[in-house]
């Protein structure tokens, strides 16, 4: 096994150009990440930003010895850093070049000590440390390899495979800690950054450069399923005030002085740097205090200042309006795991249980509408049974109830569909009524018995098919049934059908029935959904 | 000296048509991967679609510098003391931010007023249009400006998505949130509401959301400019401004495709419609 003993600064540049090039072909999948689209965002890009001026900066370092040279690409972090990882990036490149300070070449031993020196330097530069994110990371890799080092390991390529563990462990282990994101089911972005980033040097030194070339990063998956979705998770993760990042340039800066000064200004401070240059990150609302400060002290370079308030803003309008709309509630009575999906997924405010043969009382629904937030609810019976008990809702609550009159699923789901977010009440069940009336309803269900209807013979048990709520098909099959059914329709004026399919019926057949009409009908677009509903077989809409 | 008018890139107004109006246009950016191009200059609309579908590389959005605005007010001043900016809604991009920051920059040397229209493509074009008229009139920067800001109140527009994965992705969706997650293909139709994507309704095919636009502009009676845009289907804008002929006279109205900046949220199928009412 190949085993190095010590490496020199040019040698550190190399590596730590090379885990660059590593961090480029990923940084895509780890913008991904991001849990939330705050200025901040854009984890990877910012941390292949901050490397590329760390290792332009590593050119310009006046020695080649390692001490040199990690100095530079500090100096060249600190300069370059874009966002909340970048700056944490580098002061973990500030560790290290304190730790490296005065050697011509680093060992595995001085890897260990400049390691704990970033984790330190890392926790230092964040005012308001958080656990489950790229500090957990370094601190956690700092650990390994010095317990790797107790045991006496003198080889870099091994203290630095220790290194690579450590951190995919730690990345995995990133959504245990924070619960944003085990919400949102990923792991910490700029975590995994720093994991591809050391993956890269180990390559580099165990000498792969030319397999580097044809591989990707693999980015660390979490074994845990978002439980919420992400976009409903902002709440108590609150981007306050502006974001306001500047590089400060003077002489004798105190970074420990500007944070201690700072720290009452706001939130998620950072301010990391040396005697001569300071880069402060700070969420505050008032930046023009924090400016005016840092001016007394020197010039003032790369500075930005965002509002934050106005994407939280956002964020707020956005989960209010998840509903279908601000003031307005939607109930509706749906049979069915799968149809009560579609109309939640589509935006109904409350499912009441219910259907053929179960109808929902005038209790059900009124404790329904009283429950809900708005003042104005539109019920959907979507059964011509429940309309009547529908109606007698407003009689008894101080709300306004109306009722578009759904008597079947695909009506109810056609008005739900037309609900304009613009448009007031009145011109809503205008609305929505015409857009029930747009679409035909045939429902396909078993006879309960035997029976003689105009020219129709229907035996118990066989297939019957009803459009628009009136029995006009028998058959041998379903299919057959729907086959008689939809070739007396115009289906030149149809685009979308619509195949919700029963709590009885395989998914197979019901996939079967939809190929079959495809062949028939090319230009249709069919859809095949489970409805899980009770009795019927089918459900489909033709609009 | 009469108002120069300076707009965006993604008032959807075209490098062809601003030479005829005698506006500046400032490019937004549209990056894939490493590469970037400035929108509708060095990147047209069927270039950019062909990219989109076959780029491994999602496209991303940069707003124009505070530089290149300030490169533009210099230019203008030599020629004028008065320059209206119109920029699409701050909600949507950084762009108005430019626009101010070098306004500063500028220092007096001219008269600059920047407006956000809160608008985009040709809600924004219309406006940007109305304002050349004004200026041609010999309005001055107070009288335009007061023109744009009432067009603004003034101004409706709906548009007809195939798909919000475009628009969800680019982190543009704003209030139209609620429409994602939908179990059946729904094809959304979206308006900008105080300069932000809102939701208007839902439809299930091609035809329903043409219906939709069609019903959305005759429902206002008294039009005073209207266009129609597209951004792969022309055949379907022709159709639609065929019918909206009964109601509108069908050469006053202003045809655009959307600039590639705009197709990297709205996608591919997109149809639109903006009118500005009339008094």
């Amino acid at each position: 096994m190949k085993q190095i003993r010590s490496i020199g600064g040019q040698e550190l540049r190399e590596m730590f150009a090379a885990a660059t090039g590593w961090l480029e072909k990923s940084s895509a999948e780890i913008d991904a990440l991001n849990v939330f689209p705050v200025p901040d965002g854009d984890t990877g890009t910012n941390m292949l930003l901050t490397m590329r001026s760390t290792i332009e900066e590593a050119y310009r370092a006046p020695d080649h010895s390692a001490s040199a040279v990690a100095y530079a690409m500090a100096h060249g972090a600190l300069m370059g850093a874009r966002g909340n990882s970048g700056v944490i990036l580098s002061q973990i490149l500030r560790g290290l070049a304190q730790g490296f300070a005065e050697k011509e070449s680093f060992t595995a031993a001085d890897l260990a000590s400049a390691l704990q020196e970033s984790s330190t330097m890392a926790y230092e530069g964040i005012s308001n440390p958080v656990e489950g994110t790229m500090l957990t990371v370094i601190k956690d890799v700092a650990a390994a390899v010095q317990t790797e080092r107790a045991g006496n390991g003198r080889d870099l390529i091994a203290a630095m495979e220790t290194a690579v563990n450590a951190a995919g462990e730690s990345v995995a282990n990133t959504p245990k800690l924070l619960d944003v994101l085990r919400e949102a089911g990923v792991v910490d972005a700029g975590g995994q950054g720093l994991h591809t980033i050391l993956d890269g040097a180990l390559r580099y030194l165990r000498g792969e450069m030319e397999q580097m070339r044809f591989r990707k990063p693999q980015i660390i998956v979490t074994d845990m399923h978002a439980t919420k979705l992400p976009q409903m998770i902002a709440a108590d993760e609150v981007p306050y005030g502006y974001c306001t990042e500047f590089l400060l340039k003077g002489e004798k800066l105190d970074a420990a002085k500007i944070r201690k000064k700072l720290e009452k200004k706001g939130e998620s401070l950072i301010v990391v740097g040396d005697d001569f240059a300071a880069r402060i990150h700070i969420h505050t609302l008032e930046p023009g205090d924090v400016i005016a400060y840092a001016t007394g002290l020197g010039t003032l370079h790369q500075v930005s200042v965002r509002n934050m308030d106005e994407q939280h803003q956002d964020y707020l309008e956005m989960q209010k309006d998840r509903g279908p709309a601000v003031d307005t509630a939607i109930v509706t009575v749906v049979a069915g795991d799968g149809l009560a999906d579609v109309f939640t997924s589509l935006g109904v405010t409350t499912i009441v249980p219910g259907g053929q043969t179960m109808n929902p009382s005038t209790k059900d629904l009124l404790q329904a509408v009283e429950e809900v937030a708005s003042d104005k609810a539109i019920i959907l019976p979507n059964n011509k049974n429940i309309v009547a008990t529908a109606n007698q809702v407003q009689s008894f609550t101080e709300k306004r109830i109306e009722v578009v009159p759904s008597k079947t699923v695909p009506q109810g789901v056609a008005a739900l569909l037309a609900f304009d977010y613009e448009a007031d009440l009145e011109s809503n069940i205008q609305i929505m009524a015409r857009a029930m009336a747009a679409v035909k309803t045939i429902e396909i269900c078993r006879a309960v018995r035997s029976a003689k209807l105009g020219d129709l013979k229907i035996k118990k048990r066989q297939p019957i098919g009803f459009l628009d709520g009136d029995l006009v098909a028998v058959g041998e099959s379903g299919l057959e049934v729907l086959n008689k059914m939809l070739s007396k329709l115009n289906l030149n004026k149809i685009e979308v059908i619509t195949i919700y399919y029963g709590a009885d019926t395989k998914s197979a057949e019901a996939e079967q029935v939809a190929s079959d009409i495809r062949s028939q009908y090319p230009q249709l677009q069919i859809e095949v959904v489970r409805g899980g509903q009770p009795h019927y077989n089918y459900i489909i809409s033709i609009e | 000296m009469a108002v120069e008018i300076v707009t965006d890139s993604l008032s959807d107004i075209t490098p062809d048509f601003a030479k005829e109006l005698g506006i500046t246009t400032v490019p937004v950016y549209v990056r894939f991967g490493e590469e970037v191009f400035r929108d509708r200059i060095e990147m047209n609309t069927e270039q950019f679609y062909y990219r989109l579908v076959h780029d491994a590389a999602f496209p991303t959005t940069t707003q124009p510098s505070p530089g290149d605005f300030f490169d533009v007010f210099n230019k203008l001043a030599k020629k004028t003391d008065e320059v209206l900016v119109i920029t699409l809604s701050s909600k949507l991009s950084g762009t108005y931010q430019s626009a101010l920051q070098a306004k500063n920059m500028m220092e007096d040397r001219c008269r600059i007023e920047i407006i956000d229209s809160l608008q985009v493509i040709m809600g924004l074009g219309l406006i940007v249009i109305g304002a050349v008229e004004k200026a041609r009139q010999g309005g001055t920067l107070d009288e335009l400006a007061d023109w744009v800001r009432w067009a603004m109140t003034r101004m409706h527009s709906a548009m007809f998505f195939d798909t919000l994965k475009y628009l969800a992705k680019g982190g543009r969706i704003g209030r139209a949130q609620s429409f994602l997650g939908s179990m059946l293909s729904v094809k959304p139709i979206l308006t900008l509401k105080d300069g932000e994507v809102s939701p208007l309704t839902r439809v299930r095919s091609r035809a329903a959301g043409k219906d939709y636009l069609y019903n959305f502009v005759a429902g206002f009676p008294r039009i005073e400019r209207l266009a129609v845009e597209h951004a792969t289907t022309p055949g379907e804008a022709s159709e639609l401004i065929e019918r909206l002929g009964a109601i509108y006279p069908k050469d006053k109205i202003y045809q655009s495709t959307v600039s590639p900046v705009i197709g990297t949220y709205v996608g591919p199928h997109v149809l639109s419609v903006s009118l500005l009412e009339a008094e």
